[in-house]
């Protein structure tokens, strides 16, 4: 067992931390207060390849794995730069194209999302929520287009990528439940009406509510069977889930980061406030907490990379998402609570990343239905739904 | 064109210096990184050779225990190779036994065009190398260059001054140390990085180099550290009370300092 980072690691850490913390969370913050995108820090991380380090040579990408994805999304988060659309463009997306497309999807695709391209992702439905099985978007084959019409909901990133994944009933089982597949829609096809949510939280993504009326998808788009998509979007879950993991991680060192040279400088007394064990022990039990939810993050990244029994890889991505979502979100309350005021005034760049730190909470996969997988996977446990 | 650049493995600047009680000189244990100063090396090595249509670009370092982190970051910018000088017999070097063994090295390397080297590194930052190399390779040594060009066969940099820059042109090969602005570094790529592992580096001793021990190390060394004090804590700032001509004060002091 061996649980040093490799030499590449160490650079790739190294040379994402140096790109992301020349913008910096003043940027990130600056970019989302006007209402912008964070689009020269993608573009950054992107040119060196550092986007697609997961993805196939052939296709323009590293030939890494998710190990190599997860570094670049925690270090962009860790400097204050969290940014969902690796785990919506990148993990699921890219991972999912790569993995179920023909070789004809895959050049079609992977290329620009390596460069840096985004596609966005569409599975939730306002009147399905955490239950897959009741999606009623739906898609008929009429000769060579699949008409689709239906709504999604909390869709992020729409407005800056030119297709969305969509998942979208083609038929019933024997059961009553839902048959999914997966289809590729250009995000400015007619009949695609696309509403923006308002949303507290301060990241520069924007989410949208998507009506889809009678929208013709050439029957092309189509990624891999039909009435495989739960199946294969399972595929792509875990690597969004262990980037959900790796921006929460983020979130936390890079609040523990701030709350420490905070605590060491701060004085009111005649110490620093650090030296009070009110204020250290609190930032400890985050670090340890932060650090476990790591070491799950990289055992989850691993086996979905060495690609040996997918339970296990399963298993092993909802603990590091809902360990590092937990972390994430405690790291980042200990830190505003050890800056006092100054923790919610927005030159110290804490608070606004709680609504981001708290969705990581709910979104991808809300702590419950984990906590659900987690008891009946894992413990055997009977289930209530 | 081929081009060897210096580059520097250095403790990481981030963590504080300690000196070794005994000998006084820096602890060096751990793992190195590449010295900053020399990113500007590598980058204008790159560069130049894209330019001139082709050509290696070789790295030449010394350092201890066979360090090659520093030589890794280098490589997965697009450097091509290393040579890397380690030898217990090193411990102890000054700046001219550090430039006879570089220049050795650069001449193992072979069918050198230009020897590019940073002003002075981080952590020694005598400044001195880049001269001693030049002299012992008995090639022009051309300094401060903010700009570096090669054509048919003539260099010419712009050498950094307090007013501006000089204009100075050499034949090849020369010896010419950059300063921080002059160029921008670029960050390694993905496949950059996975490359670098598999890039060689030839590793060698003293003895390799045809140099021997006694021109080296301790024994080599003309210089002897007799004592080190802490720097004097540093004196308080003058405070300019403002009666009208404080700006005139104030613009006094910056010319002093030679910021303006
Ligand atoms: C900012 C933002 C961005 C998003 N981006 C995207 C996106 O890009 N693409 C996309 O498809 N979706 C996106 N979403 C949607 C997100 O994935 C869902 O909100 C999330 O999966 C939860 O689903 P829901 O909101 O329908 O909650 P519900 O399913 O309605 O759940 C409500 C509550 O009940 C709990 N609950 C439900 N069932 C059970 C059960 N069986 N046992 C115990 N507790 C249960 C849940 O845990 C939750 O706490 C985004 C959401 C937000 C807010
Ligand atoms: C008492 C003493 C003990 C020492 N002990 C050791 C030891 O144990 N091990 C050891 O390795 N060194 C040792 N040194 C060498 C020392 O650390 C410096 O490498 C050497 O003196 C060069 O000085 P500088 O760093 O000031 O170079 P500068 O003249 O400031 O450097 C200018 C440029 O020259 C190039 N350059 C300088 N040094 C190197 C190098 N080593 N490799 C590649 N390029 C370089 C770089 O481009 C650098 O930016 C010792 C020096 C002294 C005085």
């Amino acid at each position: 067992m061996d649980f040093a980072e490799t030499d590449e690691h160490v650079m790739l850490r190294g040379a994402v931390r140096a790109i992301a913390a020349s913008y910096g969370h003043r940027y990130y913050a600056d970019q989302t207060r006007r209402g912008e995108k964070a689009e020269a820090l993608w573009a950054a991380i992107a040119e060196p390849g550092f986007l697609g380090v997961h993805l196939p040579e052939a296709y323009g990408g590293g030939g890494g794995g998710v190990t190599e994805l997860a570094i670049v999304c925690e270090e962009v988060a860790a400097q204050g730069c969290p940014l969902l659309l690796i785990l919506v463009s990148a993990a699921i997306c890219a991972e999912v194209v790569a993995r179920f497309g023909t070789p004809d999807q895959r050049q079609r695709w992977l290329p620009g999302l390596a460069a840096g391209e985004k596609m966005v992702f569409a599975i939730t439905e306002p009147d399905a929520g955490s239950n897959t099985h009741r999606l009623a978007t739906n898609a008929r084959l009429d000769g060579d287009v699949y008409r689709l019409h239906g709504t999604k909901t909390f869709i992020s990133g729409v407005d800056e990528a030119a297709a969305v994944l969509v998942v979208a009933r083609t038929g019933l089982d024997d059961a009553g439940r839902a048959q999914l597949s997966l289809l590729v829609v250009d995000t400015d096809a007619p009949g695609l009406e696309k509403t923006p949510i308002p949303i507290e939280i301060a990241s520069p993504e924007k989410q949208y509510l998507l009506h889809f009326d009678d929208v013709e998808v050439p029957a092309d788009r189509l990624i891999g069977d039909e009435g495989e998509g739960l199946r294969q979007v399972f595929f792509g879950l875990n690597p969004e889930r262990i980037m959900g993991a790796c921006i929460s991680a983020g979130i936390g060192r890079y609040a523990l980061a701030k709350a420490s040279a905070y605590a060491t400088d701060r004085v009111v007394w005649d110490v620093p406030i650090g030296a009070h064990q009110g204020v250290a022990h609190p930032l400890a039990m985050c670090k340890v907490e932060l650090e476990l939810a790591r070491l799950m993050i990289a055992k989850a990244a691993w086996l979905h990379d060495h690609d040996g029994d997918p339970s296990a890889a399963g298993e092993a991505a909802n603990m590091a998402k809902y360990a590092a979502g937990e972390a994430g979100l405690h790291c980042l309350d200990t830190a505003i609570q050890t800056h006092g005021g100054n923790g919610l005034a927005s030159e110290y760049g804490l608070a606004d990343l709680w609504g981001l730190a708290r969705l990581l909470r709910i979104a991808p996969v809300s702590r419950e239905m984990i906590l659900n997988f987690v008891a009946q996977q894992s413990l055997g446990l009977p289930r209530s739904y | 064109m081929n081009i060897a650049v210096c580059v520097k493995q250095i403790p990481d600047p981030a963590v504080p210096g300690e000196l070794d009680p005994e000998s006084h000189t820096l602890h060096r244990v751990g793992k190195l990184i590449l010295d900053e100063s020399d990113s500007f090396g590598v980058e204008m090595a790159l560069q130049l050779a894209d330019k001139a249509g082709g050509g290696d670009v070789t790295l030449i370092s010394m350092a201890p225990n066979n360090e090659v982190s520093g030589l890794r970051t280098a490589l997965a910018m697009g450097a091509a190779k290393a040579v890397l000088v380690s030898d217990p017999a090193l411990a102890g070097s000054d700046a001219l036994s550090t430039a006879k063994v570089l220049a050795q090295a650069i001449t193992r390397a072979g069918d050198v065009d230009l020897v590019l080297t940073a002003t002075e590194s981080t952590d020694g930052y005598t400044g001195t190398v880049p001269n001693q190399i030049a002299q012992l390779l008995g090639w022009p040594s051309l300094t401060f260059a903010k700009h570096v060009e090669v054509e048919d066969g003539k260099l010419t940099i712009r050498r950094q001054t307090e007013a501006g820059y000089d204009v100075v042109e050499s034949s090849l090969p020369a010896v010419v140390s950059v300063t921080a602005g002059v160029v921008e570094p670029r960050y390694p790529s993905f496949k950059g990085i996975m490359a670098a592992k598999n890039k060689p580096v030839d590793q060698c001793t003293v003895a390799d180099l045809g140099l021997s021990s006694d021109d080296v190390g301790w024994s080599g060394a003309r210089q002897e550290i007799t004592n080190v004090a802490a720097a004097p804590a540093r004196e308080a700032g003058e405070k300019v009370e403002d009666d009208g001509s404080a700006h005139e004060r104030i613009v006094a002091f910056l010319e002093a300092l030679k910021v303006i």
